[in-house]
């Protein structure tokens, strides 16, 4: 059965931010994959990082020491 | 004045045809009564009845035959009949639309920015309320469907949902990649062909 589940969206506010939060992700083998950018949320840069809406705490405070740069975080509901 | 039309035993677009031309011979306002034999004529002409604005009535006359009453007023007479679409809706006829993807990357440029595209083209595919029938994959497009592809999970995903997803085995061969498909399976030239000259609706990315 098809079911749409919550998934914690991270927005950027560039193209080029989104993909070294890729780089950065799969280095350091953080969960997540990027997506294109759901048309209920609206940033600078078409893609996104979606990962599991328990990751947040865990997944800010990594990407807080790495530097890298997002714009907003958002939990939206998705296709699973 | 009132015209009868007999549609029994006419195939879409045949019975909205011939309403069209009797309310056209009415001349303005006045009743068409079309008789035909199945449901889904009916809706169709309910359909005009509605774009038009057309009183309608239709009513199941016999085992195999429904006559549809249309009144036609002198404002909606006066619109004329020659915009009315003779599209044949089926009721629940799912859309066969294809997806041919014939390159690892979207679009041509950057190639980093391509993957990251056609990563993102897949995850958008399976977020649709309608997902098409086939995904087509050749060329550099058949290195996505096998093992360590970035898409692969999304793939999956298609294929649970029914999504048939097919890849060309020349293609397959070519790149070395024969014992590595990981996703749906692998097809030939003429099933290609065969999906995309069938399909309503051909997508390529």
């Amino acid at each position: 059965m098809r079911q749409k589940k919550p998934a914690l969206v991270v927005t950027f506010a560039a193209t080029s931010d989104a993909m070294a939060m890729e780089r950065y992700c799969t280095e350091h083998n953080l969960p997540g994959r990027l997506i294109p950018i759901p048309r209920e949320i609206h940033a600078g840069c078409g893609l996104a990082w979606k990962t599991e809406p328990e990751e947040k705490e865990a997944f800010t405070k990594s990407l807080e020491e790495a530097g890298i740069r997002w714009e907003d975080m958002a939990v939206l509901e998705l296709w699973g | 004045m009132i015209k009868y039309v007999n549609a029994i035993g006419d195939t879409c677009p045949l019975p909205v045809v011939k309403t069209k031309n009797a309310i056209k011979e009415l001349g303005g306002a006045g009743v068409v009564e079309t008789k035909v034999d199945n449901e889904i004529a009916v809706q169709n002409l309910g359909k005009m009845a509605q774009q038009k604005g057309y009183g309608f009535k239709s009513e199941k006359t016999g085992d195999a035959e429904y006559t549809v009453t249309l009144e036609v007023g002198e404002a909606a007479a006066a619109t004329g009949v020659e915009d009315i679409a003779e599209v044949c809706a089926v009721p629940g006829h799912k859309k066969n639309i294809v997806v041919a993807i014939n390159s690892a990357h979207m679009g041509s440029g950057h190639d980093e920015l391509g993957t990251v595209l056609m990563k993102g083209f897949i995850f958008a595919l399976t977020q649709q309320d309608v997902l098409p029938t086939t995904v087509l994959f050749y060329n550099g497009g058949a290195t996505l469907t096998v093992e360590g592809s970035a898409s692969l999970e999304d793939l999956k995903n298609l294929a649970a949902q029914g999504v048939e997803i097919l890849t060309c085995g020349t293609c397959l061969n070519y790149y070395n990649l024969t014992d590595k498909l990981a996703v749906g399976e692998v097809t030939n030239m003429y099933s290609i062909v065969e999906k995309l000259t069938q399909a309503d609706l051909v997508v390529k990315p």
